[in-house]
Order: structure tokens, then sequence, then C-alpha cells
């Protein structure tokens, strides 16, 4: 996969939109899931993961080949996506309001009705809970719950020290935990044990 | 230890990086303090919630849709480069001309006359444009006021129409459900 991978990079520094296109689908799914997470709207979360990818195209001759591919092009999504949302904010409202819930999400026809249903009420959850948080508190929960990047990675991507990014998570963590419990959310029992699982 | 020494030890069992040692002491304090025991309840409940959230996967039909709007390596060079060489062109045709203006006509150029008069000229066409448009926005303003209702109509089908291209932007781009992978997802 790497190997191939490399490959598909060089050809497509050299203009190749075929390769290019490889890692398009390769890499679409991480680059969606980043920027739906962060804005929270199936249009904009398209339309800015479409920009993440032409972004990477047109700065291809930037990369660094010493870091991860998948490293460089979440944190171009990242990066943009938060200048969508100070957008967002200058503008002071945005024209695509959400549309609550997905049909995507009431579609999957390998699940059960009742399944279906569950998996919508963890999403809007999750996404309701994700939008309580500041840009770059919810910036470092994607990365952390979605992509496993170590603290280290997350600082590097953010630009910032390994020390700000745990700090962010430890606020972020207690205040989606505190919204969490208030909106309904049920803790476990018992505690340790599901916590070492 | 106070409350507060022990959310760096919850947030380390969040990440499966405590130890032995201090996950005794945290286990300790949570059987002995239950507003701590209540708090990690809740970090926890997040923190399920959150790993067991599957990934989103775009519409079908992105990858294509990306690959159309990715712009044309060789195309973007020439275009830049014909954009220099106009601004150059640009640059450099006015003055030649100019220069050549000058040397056939040096002495008449540098008369009064000629730059009295071209002042008249141009003010003339900014009074015939300032006529026209005066006129025009008059006229729009009457239009408004004798058929108001023409006028609302006209806003109300402007703003039904941005409204609807943004739903249907929303529709065209809905995401589909896929298990939580990894980064090739």
């Amino acid at each position: 996969m790497l190997n191939e991978e490399q490959v598909w990079l060089e050809q497509a520094r050299q203009g190749n939109k075929t390769a290019f296109g490889k890692l398009i689908e390769a890499y679409q799914r991480p680059v969606y899931n980043l920027a739906y997470r962060m804005l929270n709207n199936s249009g904009e979360a398209e339309e800015a993961a479409q920009e993440a990818f032409i972004r990477a195209y047109t700065r291809l001759h930037t990369y660094n080949p010493n870091h991860k591919f998948s490293t460089w092009m979440l944190s171009i999504t990242s990066n943009y996506c938060i200048d969508l949302i100070r957008k967002r904010r200058a503008l002071l409202l945005s024209i695509d309001e959400p549309l609550p819930p997905h049909p995507a999400l009431m579609s999957d026809g390998q699940k059960g009705p009742e399944a279906q249903m569950v998996m919508s009420q963890q999403q809007d959850m999750v996404q309701s809970l994700l939008q309580e948080l500041a840009p770059d508190y919810r910036q470092a929960v994607v990365l952390r719950y979605w992509y496993e990047l170590s603290y280290e990675e997350i600082a590097e991507m953010m630009d910032t020290t390994v020390s700000a990014i745990k700090s962010r998570l430890f606020r972020a963590r207690r205040q989606l935990a505190e919204i969490g419990m208030a909106n309904g959310l049920t803790a476990p029992m018992p505690a340790m044990e599901q916590a070492a699982a | 230890m106070d409350h507060e020494d022990f959310y760096p030890l919850m947030m380390d069992a969040l990440d499966g990086e405590l130890a032995d040692a201090p996950r005794d002491d945290l286990e300790a304090h949570l059987r002995a303090c239950p507003p701590c025991q209540r708090e990690w309840q809740a970090l926890l409940a997040m923190d399920m919630l959150f790993r067991q959230t599957p990934a989103l996967a775009p519409a079908a039909g992105f990858a294509q849709r990306t690959l159309a709007r990715l712009p044309n390596r060789r195309y973007r060079v020439w275009m830049i480069g014909v954009m220099y060489g106009a601004l150059l062109l640009g640059g450099t045709l006015p003055m030649l001309i100019g220069i050549w203006i000058y040397s056939k006509a040096g002495t008449a150029v540098t008369e009064p006359t000629l730059w009295r008069t071209v002042w008249q000229a141009i003010n003339q066409t900014a009074h015939v444009v300032g006529t026209v448009l005066n006129a025009l926005l008059s006229g729009a303003g009457e239009y408004v006021a004798q058929q108001p209702a023409i006028v609302g109509w006209l806003l109300v089908m402007i703003g039904a129409v941005s409204l609807w291209s943004g739903m249907f932007r929303q529709l065209v781009a809905q995401p589909t459900l896929v298990q939580p992978s990894g980064m090739n997802g």
C-alpha cells in the first residue's frame, strides 16, 4: 500500500490526475469525516473535503515524503475547516443550516430499523456535543478519537505544543462529559474495568 | 492528593496510558469520593460514545466530482505566462506609443490649449453619462412606486430560487455511514 501510494504521489506530482484520483479514493473517507465533524454540515463538508484535495494537488511539490501523506492531508483539511469556521463567525450566520437527521444515516440496509435509529441518535449526539466545543478543542478531539493520532502528531498538525494539546483535550473531555451527562448520556458500570478494556 | 490531582490520571486512564501504581491510587480515590466517581463515569460515557461512533464517508462519486474540479497544471502554467505577457505588453505598449507621439508632435502636446480641449471633452462625457444614469435611476424608482406588487413578487422569486439552490446542494451531497477504520478507511 505504501509503495503504491508513493508511486501515485510521484505520478500525481508530474500532473497525472488518474494517480491523484487513486489518492482521493484512498483518503476520501478520513478527509470527509474530519470536515463533517468540524463543520456539522454535509454540503459544507463535501465542499471542504474537495477543496482540501485541490489544495493538496496544487501544493504537492511542498509535501515532505518524510511525513505520512495522511497526516499532511488531514492537516490541510483541518486548517481549511478552521478558516471556514472563522469566516462563518465573521458572517455571524451560515446560509446552509444543518439538516438533521442525515438520510444516509437512516438507510443502512444491513442494519435493522432499531439499530439504525440508535446509530442515528448516536451520531446526532456526537455532533451536538462537538458543536459545543471551541473549534480548536473540536479539532483536537476529532483527531484524537477518529484518527487515533498521538499527542505529538496532533501538536504538529495544529502547530502547537504537546502540553497545549493535552490541556485542550483535558478541558474538552470534561466539557463534553458535563454536557453529555446533562443531556442524558448514561455512564457504563463498573467504571475502572471498562477503562482498562 | 486533591480532587484536581486525579483528573490527569483520569485522562491517562482514558488514553490507556495509566501505570499500575497510579491506577491503584485512582481506584482507591474513586471508591472514597462520590463526586470524582460521578466525574469519572461521565468521562467514561463520553469516551465510549466517541470511540463507538463510526466515521462518515462522502456521497458516492466524490472522487469523480473532486477530479473534475482539479486544475490543469500545464494550462495553469500557460495561463500564468499569458498573464505576465499581457501585463508586460500592457505596460510597455502605451509607453512606446507615448514616446512615438511625443517625438512626432512634441510641441503640439505641450500646448495648453490642447489640454484645455481634452479636459472639456472629459467633462462633457461625464455630464452625458451622469444624465443617462440619473434618468435610468429615476425611471426605476417610479416603476417601483407604481408597481410594488411586481417588484415584491420578483424579490420573493429570487429568494425562493436561492433557498432551493442551497437545499439542492445539501441533497446531492449526503454522506454515507462507514465502519470505523484506519487512515485509508
